[in-house]
């Protein structure tokens, strides 16, 4: 049986308006207690190619954020987290940084953007003056630039340049231990492979000058197919091969140059292998690949790197990438900056960024620097070694030296013009 | 169910064309819609606005220039981006090499993409269907291919960096986001009058006669190849002030500009909005925009929701949205005009 309505306002809609009402003369009040968080958004690459790479980003800022906020926040403010897709589009990285800023309220952009985006990212920092940390661009142009520089800017990322040296000293330790002097190279072709590419040879003759480059192959990126270039480096016949492949490039690479044993003719120096992306997705993974260091939790050899690697797996069932611990240092440096100035003010934070010194698992002492002058990170853990085929997958990794390191990057800087 | 749909729209052309409005009507238009869109950051204070309506006006006018050549000439290009990336380029690279005035830079982007559309029309619009389709697309992938490769020029995969430089002209400071936006928006409202001066013209006549029965205009004394090549060169010219919009707003241009996404991108808009009706991508233009930052904000699966609707759309309306309007409308006057009879 139902009760017959009766007409006009009965004293339950009475008590529902009052109460609407009391909720909203109380939201102002309430909005006031949430501004107390403070909004940091992140344009990244979830979808397409490099998605992997994105969500590992967002999972190690989310790593973070969580110790930070369990520890009181950012000045007292607790951390909320914008992320969302940029689709890899430079033009929309660029509307979504500006939105994040402008309607979300975001007051401090990490930038989860490779390549071209980083670099729209980068001018959205530059017209509307938020504080911005590059987490993933190892474009070297991106700080290296004088043109690039803003004050509201930093990159917490490896780069090329850095790679190029340190890789160049341990390959041509090895050349001459080996007698390698006929060289190949096989890297994508674009500037990030070209570059990375052209800087390993100059640093490889720089420390070996007999060194010779016979054969020089341009795959296409996320090219299918690689049996052209394989048989092209083969029949060359180098003794060492140079790569600067990739992610899935290098994967399907490596599978399909197993079928020509290609590993067991020559020395082969891939600089991107040694990701837990790639060791853990190539099938027969050979014995002895030199690799610079991109993410392994063996590298550097300290309990804090075991514990943030083992952390991270274990909350996400895979391990982190190269982009991860280079998001989780962003985090951490906007942590000790907040905490040096106790503002969230983007000015002073970002003053109190600029040559900054961190404790930090993944630094080649302990410790990671903001270097004043071009806002860049320096002192993170870089070295070469050669892979086996299961765990801990590069056992041997020899370190990179800083100041060698510091001091050719100096007189690159200076052949480039950027000082 | 096609030839009953083409009946309808032949019928909405005709009843179009029976009652040509005047010149100025389209001016009147015109000058309301960019007082209205001048107005709109007043009436509303949010900061996203003003973002939207600029990229809005930068597709908007990259999608209708791609309407001149599906919708009204009946050449569908897969390669139209290819203009949209070299207005992005073309404009980037004179203001930060050339030290030239901003509209002496978007005069010279013109000149450009009209130089290089009427090179890759000339070869291109002598194919017909599929073999057009397919090698404007070759030639879009070559400029970005070129764009990727000539590295020292175009930066590469990085793209133009370093911002694009706006000195101030005509009192006009594009670096000022209020003048940004109101400059978008008049270039967005002068670009849609010429192009649909176009369209309404004996030209854009002609464009028509020819998406319909190539042959018998033919026969009638129209050059289909130069009538064509026209039309794809203006096309061009107007998808570079898009790619130019674009390149301003982002303060520099990127491969993807060129990509054939981009191209993709236009063709979606299309059928989202319509090709039988001249604002129909100004329409999807907004749909898509909107339907971009909706799903982008509540879900990553962006893909998935967009390609719902797209399902909707080929499968559910099987025309784009103002097609669909206009049909509708006309139905209605047909089935009111029946009963009054």
């Amino acid at each position: 049986m139902t009760t017959p309505s009766k007409p006009g306002i009965n004293r339950r809609t009475t008590l529902a308006l009052m109460g609407a009402g009391a909720f909203t003369a109380a939201t102002p009040w309430v909005a006031r207690a949430q501004a107390k968080t403070i909004k940091i958004g992140m344009p990244t690459i979830l979808s397409g190619r490099v998605a992997q790479l994105g969500t590992s980003s967002r999972n190690a800022v989310m790593i973070e954020v969580e110790k930070i906020n369990a520890a009181g926040g950012l000045a007292g403010r607790q951390i909320e987290m914008v992320i969302r897709d940029s689709k890899g589009q430079p033009q929309e990285a660029a509307r979504i940084a500006r939105e994040l800023v402008n309607t979300d309220g975001c007051e401090m952009l990490i930038d989860g953007e490779a390549s071209s985006g980083s670099f729209a990212v980068h001018e959205v920092a530059r017209d509307i003056g938020v504080l911005c940390i590059h987490t993933c661009s190892e474009a070297s142009s991106l700080t290296a630039d004088p043109k690039q520089h803003i004050p509201n800017a930093f990159r917490c990322v490896r780069q090329g340049i850095h790679d190029s040296i340190a890789g160049g000293n341990y390959a041509a330790g090895i050349a001459k231990a080996k007698g390698l002097k006929k060289w190949a190279t096989c890297s994508p072709d674009y500037a990030y492979g070209r570059d990375t590419t052209a800087e390993f040879v100059t640093y490889l003759k720089h420390f070996a000058p007999d060194v010779e480059i016979i054969s020089e192959t341009w795959p296409k990126l996320f090219q299918p197919d690689y049996t052209e270039t394989v048989t092209k480096i083969l029949q060359a016949k180098p003794q060492a091969l140079y790569s600067a492949l990739w992610g899935g490039d290098l994967t399907s690479y490596i599978d399909q140059a197993n079928i020509y044993a290609m590993f067991t003719q020559m020395e082969v120096f891939a600089v991107n292998m040694a990701d837990y992306t790639a060791l853990t997705v190539v099938k027969n993974l050979p014995k002895g690949i030199h690799s610079g260091n991109r993410y392994i939790k063996t590298f550097p050899a300290t309990a804090e790197n075991a514990a943030w690697g083992d952390a991270y797996k274990a909350k996400y069932k895979e391990y982190p990438t190269n982009w991860s611990w280079q998001n989780a240092t962003a985090m951490m440096f906007l942590s000790e900056a907040v905490k040096k100035v106790n503002s969230t003010d983007g000015k002073k934070v970002a003053e109190a960024l600029t040559g900054l010194t961190i404790k930090c698992p993944f630094g080649a002492d302990g410790t990671v620097t903001m270097r004043a002058d071009d806002h860049t990170l320096i002192g993170y853990a870089i070295g070469w070694g050669t892979t086996i085929p299961t765990e801990p997958y590069v056992p041997d990794v020899q370190s990179g030296d800083w100041k060698q390191i510091l001091a050719l990057e100096a007189e690159w800087k200076k052949s480039k013009g950027y000082t | 169910m096609s030839e009953v749909r083409a009946e309808t729209s032949v019928v909405t052309r005709s009843a179009d064309s029976a009652r040509p409005r005047p010149w100025y009507f389209d001016i009147l238009i015109a000058i309301v819609a960019f007082a209205i869109l001048v107005t709109l950051p007043m009436l509303f204070t949010s900061k996203a606005l003003p973002d939207f309506v600029i990229r809005c006006a930068a597709f908007g006018l990259f999608a209708t220039s791609l309407n001149l050549l599906v919708g009204y000439t009946g050449m569908i290009s897969f390669g139209h981006g290819m203009f949209f990336g070299l207005g992005a380029y073309g404009f980037g690279l004179l203001m930060q090499r050339a030290d030239v005035s901003i509209p002496t830079a978007i005069v010279c982007t013109l000149l450009i993409s009209a130089v290089a559309a009427v090179v890759i029309g000339a070869i291109c619009v002598r194919l017909k269907e599929i073999y057009f389709a397919f090698v404007t697309l070759a030639f879009q992938m070559l400029i970005h291919s070129v764009i990727l490769s000539w590295q020292p020029l175009t930066g590469g995969d990085q793209g133009l960096r370093g911002g694009i430089k706006r000195p101030v002209f005509w009192g006009i400071d594009l670096s000022n986001h209020t003048h940004l936006y109101i400059f978008s928006c008049a270039l967005l409202v002068i670009g849609l009058l010429l192009m649909r001066q176009i369209a309404q013209s004996p030209f854009g006549y002609t464009l028509r006669m020819i998406r319909d029965n190539p042959v018998r205009a033919s026969f009638i004394g129209i050059n289909v190849w130069r009538a064509k090549l026209t039309v794809f060169v203006l096309a061009a010219i107007f998808a570079s002030v898009g790619g130019i919009i674009m390149s301003l707003f982002v303060s520099g241009a990127y491969p993807e500009f060129a990509y054939w996404t981009i191209s993709g991108e236009g063709i979606f808009i299309n059928m989202l909005g319509g090709v039988t009706t001249f604002l129909g991508p100004m329409v999807g233009t907004v749909l898509l925009l909107i339907l971009n930052d909706t799903a982008t904000r509540l879900t990553e699966h962006y893909g998935l929701v967009l390609g719902v609707v797209i399902l909707f759309f080929a499968l559910g309306l099987r025309k784009g949205l103002m097609d669909f309007v206009v049909d509708w409308l006309q139905s209605r006057r047909e089935s009111s005009k029946g009963r009054h009879s």
